[in-house]
């Protein structure tokens, strides 16, 4: 049979194919990554595109839990100095609740309590980075005003509205409590209870009454506060998970489109070899044919 | 009985016959490497018996003709596979180039998406900060970047495969041109009975190098041929050669007609046909969906933004520029319609602290807004549908490289010239003309004997 008597173009063709491979083995050497272009494994591809924007994002919540973590964290002691000023109330009103304490006594005991209710509206309208916390989503207007007006001697100027935000996929949380659940709540109102004591210190009458009903509004906020102590865990927990996360996104990203270098740098070696072989191959046939022996 | 004379006649003949040959040996060694040339054998054929009964004596050898060896069912399966291996050779590399925009970056559409996303997730966590906020509008207008930028590379690449096309129409004439010629050529020597091989060569050679820029069938006629693209428009009929045109189309785009008639979406194979279809199906249909995407992404946003409100309180205005009717267009012409931050609407209940139409901006990230995908699965399957337009026409140009390469190697084994079957064939043919030589100095002595043998006698 008659063979192929020019076989350089095949050997060409081979050759330009090893170094083909050579240059696509160098690449994944030189990235790491076995997915250079989409081409290199279509729905690996997809799935990195995806992957990087899991990534992405839990990236991004965990950085949305670092800013809201200040703020919470700002709230939550911000509510131990309320409580603390209540306590403080509750002693003084415990103080003037005394039958041997004189007028001038109870007055001086008013204006102390007076003093705690500044207090409480100053700590009611804390500000985290130039927004009111307590305000619901009014967070550019003061929550609390003293207003003498007021039966309960403030003026409540937010709204009851929460927020939620999108810490992780289906994961959102509720970030603020309104004033006027925690502070101001009808029934539970600290400022209410507050004024109550300062009017009847004032008055002289029912401060044991009204040492009771602050005593009460102490445990409401007390208990409202859990909410803060509760968020904070659960941004712990929420940041735990994304960094497992975050790590198993890593190990998808690698297994999905990472170089397998002991298999990439042994094709390479194989390419290698190869290529010499054919090189040689050509080098050698290329000086014999037959008019070389006639003579 | 024979004369001497008819022997040194028939010697005569042997001398003549291997001198032929080896002119075709000579000719096959001198186009070794000359592409498309197929080697030549000399056909010797024993000539006419003289009969003197009850005798019959052999007259010698005549060199009948020198046929050039060739396959024709090989050198057309070889046009066609050539013209598969050059379409998916042209649909290759350019879908090669479109790929790149589609790879992992900083700046890609799939890493912008989840950046502008990203930035109202910040948002929510304050919404009425103005830096957040702004970095919200610089999210958008890297996005639309983003798509603007992809959008355009793909225009200007179709744009370059336009330019493809009038060039390789202009080479499609030139090699319709050359065939037509040759046709005239190698008609007027077969016409007076030559062999026109070498003008066969050439023809089959640019035959093969037609069938590389388009689908070219080849009928053969009568010491002619006819040459027509697949679908039937001539290019060339004997010594007649019919040039295609092209003429612009309103998108600026160039149709390809034979006589008139648009025949642009009949090519379908050879580097034209792998051309077009990158120009006219692959890249468009990769901008349909961008403009899906883009279109679809702004029109979700903007109605999220209307059910909300801005940090002054008023009703939110488009964030994206409305997209063109049907998104046509709509990754192009992609843009930020607002550069004041506070236009965001955040609030869903007017207040400038509520977030909640942010959470619902950022809820779009994972809703099925677009074909009923979240934007970046969407985008995902962009990405998976160019990597697998290039990996197919990938594969399928090295597949038909490969049957290609087989079919040359057969052809070569054919038509091929081997050196050491020329030289083999050499020896022989110097041999037998020496023999010859022989021969007819043998029959001069013999002559010369017979003639002192008369002047003897006489």
């Amino acid at each position: 049979m008659r063979i192929n008597p020019n076989p350089y173009p095949d050997l060409l063709n081979d050759i330009a194919l090893t170094q083909q491979q050579i240059n696509s083995d160098e690449q994944q050497i030189a990235s790491g990554q076995s997915v250079n272009v989409p081409s290199d494994n279509p729905a690996a591809a997809a799935i990195l595109v995806q992957n990087a924007d899991a990534t992405s994002r839990a990236d991004q919540f965990e950085r949305s839990i670092g800013s809201i973590q200040g703020e919470m964290q700002s709230a939550d002691s911000t509510l131990n100095s309320v409580i603390s000023s209540l306590q403080q109330a509750i002693t003084l009103g415990t103080e003037g609740a005394n039958g041997t304490v004189n007028a001038a006594d109870r007055s001086a005991i008013t204006v102390q309590l007076q003093g705690i209710q500044s207090q409480l509206v100053s700590l009611a309208n804390l500000t985290y980075q130039g927004s009111y916390v307590f305000g619901g989503t009014a967070t550019q207007t003061a929550p609390y005003v003293l207003d003498p007006t007021s039966t309960s001697g403030v003026t409540y100027q937010g709204n009851s509205n929460v927020n939620r935000v999108t810490l992780g996929n289906g994961f959102t949380l509720q970030t603020n409590l309104p004033g006027s659940q925690l502070f101001s709540a009808a029934g539970n109102s600290m400022f209410q209870s507050i004024q109550d004591l300062i009017n009847d210190m004032e008055s002289g009458n029912n401060i044991g009454t009204a040492v009771t009903e602050v005593g009460s509004a102490l445990n409401y906020v007390d208990s409202q506060r859990v909410f803060y102590g509760n968020a904070l865990n659960q941004l712990t927990a929420q940041q735990t998970y994304l960094s497992s996360e975050t790590t198993s996104l890593a190990e998808q990203q690698n297994t999905v489109g990472g170089a397998d270098l002991t298999v990439v740098i042994s094709n390479l070696t194989n390419s290698q070899v190869s290529l010499e072989a054919t090189l040689q191959t050509i080098g050698k046939t290329a000086q014999i044919n037959l008019f070389d022996y006639i003579r | 009985m024979s004369s001497l004379n008819a022997i040194l006649a028939t010697a005569l003949s042997g001398l003549t016959a291997q001198e032929g040959a080896l002119s075709a040996t000579t000719n096959n060694v001198a186009n070794v490497n000359t592409p498309g040339y197929s080697r030549e054998v000399p056909i010797l054929e024993t000539s006419d018996p003289v009969v003197v009964a009850p005798l019959t004596f052999g007259t010698g050898v005549t060199l009948q003709s020198i046929e050039s060896v060739r396959d024709p069912i090989l050198e057309a399966q070889i046009q066609q596979q050539t013209q598969t291996e050059n379409q998916f050779g042209a649909l290759t590399s350019a879908l090669q180039q479109t790929q790149v925009n589609f790879t992992t970056s900083s700046d890609d559409i799939g890493t912008s998406i989840t950046n502008f996303f990203n930035s109202i997730n910040q948002l929510s966590t304050n919404p009425s900060d103005l830096s957040t906020r702004q970095g919200v509008l610089t999210a958008a207008v890297d996005l639309a970047t983003s798509f603007n930028n992809t959008a355009n590379n793909l225009s200007t690449q179709r744009q370059n495969l336009d330019l493809n096309v009038v060039q390789t129409v202009a080479q499609i004439n030139q090699y319709s041109q050359q065939i037509a010629g040759l046709n005239a050529q190698i008609s007027r020597l077969q016409n007076v009975g030559e062999n026109a091989g070498t003008f066969i060569d050439q023809r089959q050679q640019a035959i093969d190098q037609l069938s590389s820029l388009v689908d070219v069938s080849v009928i053969p006629a009568d010491n002619s041929l006819t040459l027509t693209t697949a679908n039937g428009a001539p290019l060339v009929t004997g010594q007649q050669s019919f040039p295609l045109t092209t003429q612009a189309t309103p998108s600026g785009l160039h149709d390809i007609y034979s006589g008139g008639n648009d025949i642009t979406s009949q090519i379908t194979s050879g580097q034209l046909g792998g051309t077009l279809q990158a120009r006219d199906q692959q890249i468009p249909a990769i901008q349909t969906q961008l403009d899906t995407l883009a279109g679809n992404l702004a029109t979700a946003v903007n109605g999220v933004q209307a059910a909300g409100f801005d940090l002054k309180g008023n009703p939110g205005t488009n964030l994206f520029t409305p997209p063109p009717a049907n998104n046509v267009g709509a990754a192009a012409d992609m843009a930020v319609a607002i550069t004041d931050p506070s236009l965001i609407a955040a609030s869903s209940d007017g207040t400038q602290g509520s977030n909640g139409n942010a959470e619902a901006m950022y809820a779009l990230s994972s809703s099925p807004i677009i074909d009923g995908q979240s934007p970046t699965d969407y985008y995902s399957g962009v990405v998976f549908n160019v990597g697998n337009d290039v990996s197919n026409a990938s594969a399928e140009q090295t597949a038909s490289s490969q049957v290609l390469q087989q079919l040359q190697d057969q052809r070569a084994s054919v038509s091929g010239v081997s050196l050491d079957e020329e030289a083999a064939n050499m020896v022989q043919y110097q041999n037998a003309y020496q023999a010859s030589a022989q021969v007819i100095t043998t029959i001069n002595d013999m002559m010369y004997a017979v003639i002192n043998m008369t002047t003897l006698t006489g």
